[in-house]
């Protein structure tokens, strides 16, 4: 899938793994964040003398960090955001989510797309059979010419089979996936990923596992579009294009089948987010502060098995459950499913659509404190004091954990139901 | 354009795989700005005397997959500021490995070289026989190539020069081509 998609962006008949190319992305995503857009917006000018992006419709720009600004600075840094893009003639969105999430609701996901970010977590757009790559400064390249060179990475394929248990979520297959395969295997590789599972998963399932194929290690995660994906981006597809599928034959640098019958929810032990660890291991160990939310989960599926597990309960006394829906459009799905109602009731603080909780700029925690998280990383530090520490875990599981007030298997909450969200 | 020497002393060797760089000056002192201010914090929870012992040129060695996690540029803002030339590292991350490449600091595959290298051992990138020189034990390592524009970011000293100067090149053949 790769291949054809590099292909096309370079306007050649046939590329390979290894391969030197100049490529044309279809999309330039980016968020306003000190030291990168205004970077780019200062260095185009003065640098390369380019009053004008080269086809801006091309490009879409994220106002989702320091939201709400907290300092003037931050303010300001919104206000030259705002200003380039009227400039340019490129749209800012701001205010409406997360930009990952939203770049898919606004039709950037378009399946057979190639689109850049110098944030990796625009992967997860592969959900969709868009090839999206985080490429750092090289997306300033993108500014100033058509082209971006880069080299054609190898693909390992990813087949996920048997059967998900209940409580079991995409969080936890991901994560399964780094214990099992380790955190270098995909090193510099595009994973495609497929099988049974990720055919019977949900979209937003399928985006919080390619969102975060950089603790692979892999340049990005993508997965051949199959009707769920295709029905959600008729009608939002920004350009049109035909869908990429593998060739029955397609050459991988490996194959790789992952069983996940056996797996059970998981938690990510801090430091690293390599550090996969069964539930069992830590359960009862206690915490303070509970995020959900992120790029990586913070979607419909997740609010809805949180609000089935706080359902008519209260969470644990002088405990912070911050619930932070992932864009504006799922607050209000949520809102109108009665889940926001839910868990308020239960003691849950909810905010609008933000990046700021993932990295400790907003509920900032202290020496000591203990959270369970949804966001992307659980390095010491990542959400306040260097003394803090992040357990990374399911939706289900930080509702329960927000109950008991230490980290809580969620299954007897889920028991009356079906319980699998994955 | 040519190769940076790189030809020094292994200033630390981080013996950790997934090595998440933001750990070298703290993740509470990534959002410091101030160069100096950064260089003072940083390895300070490794060894509080780091920021003297390193000589302009030094390297660092690193594990697999050194630079995972969220790699933040400040910690090898950080580490220029102090002299230090360049990474030799069994691999990298290719988050970390793209942004600093664009930043023009060299960072050199080198599987085995973790196991090859003490602390303070003289090491050498011979760029013509593609191989790392441990001087104190005379071993050599081959290192992995890089890409045309990888090497040729590096000679221009970073992402900006090397693309002003490739398409300087390019509007040079277009305008070439049209006379």
């Amino acid at each position: 899938m790769t291949e054809k998609i590099l292909a096309r962006v370079a306007g050649v008949p046939a590329v390979r793994a290894g391969d030197e190319i100049l490529a044309r992305p279809d999309f330039v995503i980016a968020y306003d964040f000190p030291g990168y857009t205004d970077v780019f917006f200062k260095e185009a000018k003065e640098e390369f003398g380019v009053d004008k992006v080269p086809s801006p419709e091309r490009f879409v720009l994220f106002i989702d960090h320091m939201v709400p600004a907290a300092a003037p600075k931050e303010e300001e840094l919104h206000k030259i955001t705002r200003a380039w893009g009227k400039e340019q003639g490129v749209p800012v969105h701001e205010r409406e989510g997360i930009g990952h999430q939203v770049s898919a609701e606004l039709g950037y996901a378009t399946p057979g797309a190639f689109a850049v970010h110098f944030d990796g977590h625009v992967s997860q757009l592969g959900a969709f059979g868009t090839l999206a790559m985080g490429a750092r400064k090289s997306v300033l390249e993108t500014f100033v010419s058509e082209r971006m060179a880069l080299v054609v990475p190898g693909t390992v394929k990813i087949e996920v089979t048997g059967t998900v248990q209940p409580g079991v979520m995409a969080r936890d297959i991901f994560h399964h996936l780094v214990r099992v395969m380790g955190p270098s295997s995909c090193r510099f590789k595009v994973v495609e990923l497929c099988g049974p599972v990720i055919d019977a998963m949900s979209i937003e399932g399928r985006q919080t596992i390619c969102g975060q194929a950089m603790f692979l290690g892999a340049t990005t995660m993508l997965i051949a579009p199959d009707a769920k994906t295709l029905e959600y981006a008729k009608g939002r597809a920004k350009i049109a294009l035909d869908p990429v599928y593998p060739d029955a034959d397609a050459h991988y640098d490996r194959v790789v089948t992952v069983d996940v019958s056996n797996l059970a929810p998981i938690v990510v032990a801090p430091p690293s987010p390599a550090n996969t660890r069964d539930l069992t291991e830590y359960a009862g160990l206690e915490v303070h502060m509970g995020y959900l939310g992120s790029c990586a989960s913070g979607r419909l599926e997740d609010l809805r098995v949180a609000a089935q597990v706080l359902k008519g309960r209260k969470i644990k006394p002088g405990f912070q459950l911050h619930v932070v829906p992932t864009s504006q459009a799922i607050m209000s799905q949520a809102a109108s499913e009665g889940l926001i109602s839910t868990l308020v009731d239960a003691g849950a603080f909810i905010s609008s659509s933000s990046c700021d909780y993932c990295y400790g700029r907003i509920a900032t925690m202290t020496d000591g404190q203990r959270a369970v998280s949804t966001g992307t990383l659980n390095t010491p530090g990542r959400m306040g004091s260097a003394d803090s520490e992040i357990f990374i875990c399911n939706a289900a599981v930080v509702a329960a954990s927000a109950l008991e007030g230490c980290i809580t298997d969620p299954r007897p909450y889920l028991s009356n139901t079906e319980g699998s969200a994955a | 354009m040519t190769l940076p020497t790189l030809h020094g002393r292994a200033a630390w060797v981080f013996t950790e795989d997934d090595y998440d760089i933001d750990l070298i000056v703290g993740i509470k002192n990534i959002k410091i700005t101030d160069i100096n201010e950064l260089a003072a914090v940083t390895m300070t929870s490794y060894d509080p005397d780091f920021a003297q012992s390193v000589n302009k040129g030094d390297l660092l060695v690193g594990g697999q997959n050194f630079g995972y996690g969220h790699p933040h540029y400040p910690a090898m803002r950080a580490m220029r500021h102090l002299g230090v030339a360049g990474v030799i590292a069994e691999s990298f991350s290719p988050g970390f490995f793209r942004g600093e490449i664009s930043m023009g600091f060299p960072l050199i595959t080198c599987p085995g070289i973790r196991a090859a290298t003490q602390r303070w051992d003289t090491l050498q990138v011979d760029w013509e026989r593609g191989v790392v020189v441990n001087q104190r034990t005379g071993q050599t390592l081959p290192f992995e190539p890089w890409s045309s524009t990888e090497r040729a970011t590096i000679e221009a000293g970073g992402f900006t020069p090397y693309l002003k100067a490739r398409l300087a090149r390019e509007r040079a053949a277009a305008a070439a081509a049209a006379a």
